[in-house]
């Protein structure tokens, strides 16, 4: 009950005293506002399980870059990269459904991590767990960069590609004529899928990203059906679970990682509870026929 | 390691005005992080309940305060710290660490606090370190060990040289591979305590003392030594097999004459698996050398252990690898804990 009680030193007190907080709340930030921009896109084109299957199919790059001594945000993208190229090659190929094909990737990905790891033997290089929970207490000022440049990246990549992101979204036939290159605009939000995943690698860590890649964007769709605006309050639902979350291991000491994404899972539920509360008594007024909710209708939009 | 030490300590009391005149400003900010007075006794963090025990030894009579991260019968291995665990740190004169890649979810966080200013010391940098294989001995056919790395055989044995990079990075102490379970060696830790002394000495705790404090708990660990090799005396050297969950007796074997004859689980990763192969041929290994017991680690799935004692008629021993017991019980200091599980290991393979 501090946080009532005496909200000064439970909300305030903590960044203001401790480096490492600020660290950690900027750190959040900056993943914050990557995964929003991407994350939007990701849920409202459906790609929950490619974004989820990406963060399990970078391991193997990680595993390998380990094993031969090399950057492991290289080794990460490489892997994305080749995941990313197996699932348009599965598309190009067949009439299999997308799912079909990530799924497919996602497991042959998960299965050679293993398989390199294990064959590891008596060796004490470390594990991969480092990389798929991240570690939000030891930050240092290269992480901070590296979560700045994703975010500038994310930006940059977000607006240019707005309008093709937005169209193909609807239509891909339209995309094409407009001259918007829905090929080229996919692979660009792919990659800026990647990027917010690798980048996230030591702070939240690569698995426990996705909370924040579904949860705030989820969230926000359910407030908000114009896609800046939901970008915007994802952001602002992301940096609420973020400080929240950072404070409650401060103050109960529990895995820091973990409780900045539990806290965004949760926000999107209250999201949810608060939402389908207030739009109850619409339905009723409507006669019982809901007003198609557009975030939904653009969820089940067509895929290229 | 010593002169990294040695370095910070000189730079902390020539700093010490500027740090108090820091803290007074921090104050008058509305900040209450005032600097802990030196005088009194430092406060040291450790990373896991075994270090900590052997540092409170190291400053007898309570030169120091000393506080754990990884709590009774956590996983050093897979430990997450929280921002509480980093304040915790940050609050500390000396942090001590195993090294080696033992606390893997904390070794950024250590990092990071080492990068601030705090000094750290890697216990495991001042031991003779097995490098993997040399633990189990040669002459065991397809029993899932294979050595296919190069292991350079002593790459510790000069740690002093890792001493004039910045702790910051921490990569010197990180990838280079390497057996970090060296408490499982009484002499081993024994010849780490001089390190903690020394980390402590330059944090402003009484070397005379320290040394006294260090003398003791050798003689103690010593002890130790010679108790358990009476108890390993009862067991005849051929029925001296280890099966283990993952590579963690790998220290005790080497001092102890034990064989490690094979491991269920290959690598020390949480990731990795068994294969049936090499399951196979150790349960071949097991059946032929009359191996008794297979041990597991409380914080380790051991499914395919008990799956193979199950096949081979073994009985399962649960040992705890990496924590010791609940204060008050025989385990709850590193010696009696030892003791404990060098016992536990005898009798379960005398049968």
């Amino acid at each position: 009950m501090q946080f009532l009680t005496d909200p000064w030193d439970w909300w305030l007190r903590p960044f203001l005293d401790n480096e490492f907080m600020r660290d950690a709340l900027v750190a959040g930030i900056l993943t914050v506002i990557t995964t929003s921009l991407v994350g939007t896109w990701v849920v409202l084109r459906g790609l929950s399980f490619l974004g989820d299957a990406l963060a399990h199919g970078v391991l193997p790059g990680i595993a390998i870059a380990f094993i031969i001594g090399v950057d492991t945000s290289i080794g990460a993208l490489v892997a994305a990269g080749v995941m990313v190229g197996g699932i348009s090659l599965i598309r190009r190929h067949s009439p299999l459904p997308d799912d079909t094909s990530i799924g497919v990737l996602f497991v042959g990905f998960l299965a050679l991590a293993v398989v390199i790891m294990s064959s590891q033997q008596a060796s004490y290089t470390g594990d991969l767990n480092r990389f798929l929970f991240g570690s939000i207490t030891g930050l240092d000022s290269s992480d901070l960069l590296r979560q700045a440049i994703a975010a500038a990246i994310a930006f940059v990549g977000v607006t240019v590609f707005y309008r093709a992101f937005v169209v193909m979204t609807f239509d891909v036939t339209l995309a094409r004529m407009l001259g918007l290159r829905p090929g080229l605009a996919q692979a660009v939000l792919l990659a800026l899928l990647a990027v917010s995943i690798v980048a996230s690698f030591e702070s939240v860590g690569n698995l426990l990203v996705f909370a924040f890649l579904i949860a705030p964007p989820a969230a926000a769709t359910l407030l908000a059906k114009r896609v800046p605006v939901i970008m915007a309050l994802s952001v602002l639902l992301g940096i609420v679970a973020t400080y929240v979350g950072i404070l409650l291991s401060y103050h109960h000491g529990s895995a820091a990682g973990a409780t900045m994404a539990l806290c965004s899972v949760m926000l999107f539920f209250l999201v949810l509870a608060v939402t389908s509360i207030r739009r109850r008594p619409r339905r009723r007024a409507a006669n019982g026929i809901t007003e198609p909710d557009q975030a939904l209708e653009v969820q089940s939009a067509q895929r290229p | 390691m010593r002169i990294v030490l040695s370095m910070m300590t000189g730079m902390r009391s020539s700093s010490l005005a500027t740090a108090a005149v820091v803290a007074l400003v921090l104050a008058a900010c509305g900040s209450d992080d005032t600097a802990e007075p030196a005088a009194e006794s430092p406060f040291v963090v450790a990373s896991t309940s075994i270090w900590a025990d052997i540092t409170r030894n190291v400053a007898c009579g309570g030169l120091a305060e000393v506080d754990t991260i990884v709590p009774l019968g956590g996983d050093p291995h897979s430990f997450e710290p929280s921002l509480q665990d980093r304040e915790t740190m940050e609050g500390a004169d000396l942090i001590v660490a195993n090294g080696l890649f033992l606390e893997e979810g904390l070794a950024d966080t250590i990092d990071a606090v080492a990068g601030r200013g705090v000094p750290v010391v890697y216990a495991a940098d001042a031991v003779d370190v097995l490098t993997g294989e040399e633990g189990h001995d040669d002459e065991h056919e397809g029993d899932g060990e294979h050595s296919d790395e190069e292991h350079s055989d002593d790459e510790h044995e000069g740690d002093e040289e890792h001493a004039d990079d910045e702790h910051s990075d921490g990569d010197d102490h990180d990838h280079e591979g390497g057996d970090p379970h060296v408490w499982f060696d009484p002499n081993r830790v024994i010849q780490a305590l001089p390190t903690i002394a020394d980390g402590l000495a330059d944090v402003g705790v009484d070397a005379d003392a320290l040394d006294t404090c260090v003398a003791d708990y050798t003689d103690r660990l010593t002890q130790l030594d010679s108790t358990i090799d009476d108890t390993v005396s009862a067991l005849p050297v051929e029925q001296r097999l280890l099966v283990t969950n993952h590579d963690s007796l790998g220290y005790f074997a080497d001092r102890y004459d034990f064989e490690v004859v094979g491991t269920v689980i290959p690598s020390s990763s949480s990731l990795a698996e068994a294969n049936p192969a090499d399951l196979e041929a150790l349960a071949d290994t097991i059946e032929r050398t009359g191996v008794p017991a297979i041990f597991t680690e409380t914080q380790h799935s051991s499914a395919d252990a008990e799956a193979l004692a199950d096949r081979v008629g073994a009985t399962i021993v649960e040992l705890r690898t990496g924590t010791l017991d609940e204060p008050g019980t025989p385990g709850g200091d590193y010696i009696g804990w030892l003791d404990g599980t060098a016992t536990t290991v005898v009798e379960a393979l005398a049968g």
